[in-house]
């Protein structure tokens, strides 16, 4: 398969992406039953079926496990899906750490928590952490999680734990897209996976902002790697947030802050922001659109499903426990 | 020396042949690829899909029609006329702008089909602009295969 034909059919699909009037309706519906009969008229028909509310996750998770495990049969470079489940391998990974945690103490184990949206079967991974078998664990966490339990055993601090996942898990990613990139020659997935992280230290950069954090303990929070250094990201910390647009404008990135710039309350903005940084990723990968066989387009697929997803929970969740219609259409995050 | 002329002749004629058919071929794959992908989501756009792929193809029967033309001039499908070495050569030299142009313009041909391919997928309703821009990269297709033709009846007088 080349990436000419997976294009075309990725282009193909993009057709049934549910577009604003059909979340618009979605909203609009007076009960949750009516909203999944709507629901039944498109790709998700299959996981609607006979659903309720205690199964809406599932309907939607099952429509992205499906999504990528169709691309994993088409797609040249399983490693570009790859890419996009690594991040929910790393969230089982934490989830199973905070559950060994819990259990040393005495609580329950949280594997209700896990997603099936990872690339590696979850519980494969309960079995090697458990076991203490790390050298079969994948991503080459062997090392990482023992690091992490002695971390843990120091600090009992779950925070540090994470922030040692994460500083690994965009090593991967970066690696990874480093060297698919060399391999496609045509592609530059390791500048979106920069972007990415970007991204992520600017999310925690105002939730820490929230919690009134200085530069000097905000540091750690941030990683490298980004078009942006950790210290650059730090120096925001204590400014006003309506001015981190401004300090960001030398960067890709300042103008999605420029959203937020007319909320003074960050708590008010936190949400503007996290969707602004959701659509400026998909963004950064916009020109690929314009390439008939661009490899950074299964990305580009894949981003703009999982904002599908999450615009459908928002929507569902709404109509499911009768929240306020104008607040929901505020949190869908913007059609393309 | 007059196998020599008649040497040349043949090789341009079957550069011009070959390179164009190997343009389409290519062009045509390309598209085709693209046309596949459509179509395994959309088998109903198969219509569509095989016009804007059959497009590079035409190439291919350029570099054909100045093959014959050669041929032509040769008289070989009756008394083959002589050929000197310069006649050869100028032969040689007409059949370059049919090869050259239609091969390289029939595997851009067909990335831009593929392309459209995937643009009439999400708006089937512009099949008439998804047909105008591959067919300008014909344009120069098939000014290249006048060029062949005019060098070929007017450059080169043979017996």
């Amino acid at each position: 398969m080349s990436y000419m034909y997976a294009v075309a059919r990725l282009r193909a699909n993009e057709n049934r992406f549910l577009d604003a009037s059909f979340f618009s309706r979605l909203i609009d519906s007076a009960t949750l039953e009516d909203a999944l009969k709507a629901l039944g008229e498109t790709v998700y028909a299959q996981w609607a079926a006979g659903s309720s509310e205690a199964s809406l996750d599932r309907i939607i998770d099952s429509e992205l496990i499906a999504t990528c495990e169709e691309l994993a049969r088409f797609v040249p470079d399983k490693e570009l899906i790859g890419i996009y489940r690594m991040t929910y391998d790393f969230n089982n990974v934490k989830v199973i750490l905070k559950s060994l945690f819990k259990a040393r103490e005495n609580g329950e184990r949280r594997y209700d928590l896990l997603s099936k949206l990872g690339a590696v079967d979850a519980e494969s991974l309960i079995m090697l952490i458990e076991g203490e078998e790390y050298g079969f664990l994948p991503y080459g966490l062997g090392d990482v999680i023992r690091r992490c339990l002695a971390v843990w055993d120091q600090s009992k601090n779950p925070q540090q734990v994470e922030l040692i996942l994460d500083a690994h898990m965009f090593d991967v990613m970066r690696a990874t897209a480093e060297e698919l990139d060399a391999k496609l020659k045509t592609s530059n997935i390791a500048r979106w996976v920069r972007h990415r992280i970007d991204a992520e230290n600017l999310r925690n950069a105002v939730r820490l902002q929230r919690m009134n954090y200085d530069a000097a303990s905000a540091l750690p929070f941030f990683h490298k790697g980004g078009t942006i250094g950790p210290d650059g990201v730090a120096k925001l910390m204590g400014e006003p947030f309506e001015t981190w647009g401004k300090s960001l404008s030398h960067t890709d990135v300042g103008a999605a802050l420029e959203l937020g710039q007319d909320k003074t309350d960050v708590q008010a903005a936190l949400s503007d922001i996290s969707k602004a940084l959701d659509d400026y990723l998909i963004r950064v990968l916009d020109k690929a659109k314009y390439s008939a066989s661009a490899p950074e387009n299964v990305i580009l697929y894949l981003l703009r499903k999982e904002e599908e997803a999450r615009n459908l929970r928002i929507a569902l969740v709404c109509v499911a426990k009768g929240l306020n219609r104008e607040f929901a259409r505020r949190l869908l995050s913007r059609g393309r | 020396m007059e196998l020599l002329g008649l040497m040349l002749a043949l090789f341009g004629a079957a550069i011009a042949g070959g390179m164009a058919g190997v343009g389409s071929a290519v062009g045509i794959g390309v598209a085709g690829e693209s046309a596949a992908g459509v179509m395994s989501e959309d088998p109903d756009k198969f219509v569509q899909c095989l016009l804007l792929q059959a497009l590079p193809g035409t190439q291919g029967f350029y570099g054909f029609i100045v093959v014959f033309m050669v041929l032509n001039k040769l008289q070989l499908f009756a008394t083959p006329v002589p050929v000197t070495w310069v006649q050869g050569l100028a032969i040689f030299a007409s059949c370059m702008p049919v090869a050259l142009a239609c091969w390289y313009s029939a595997i851009w041909q067909g990335k831009t089909s593929a392309a459209c391919i995937q643009m009439i997928s999400k708006k089937p309703e512009a099949m008439g602009k998804a047909l105008v821009l591959p067919a300008m990269v014909e344009t120069y297709a098939v000014l290249s295969l006048l060029t062949s033709i005019l060098l070929l009846t007017f450059g080169v007088q043979l017996g």
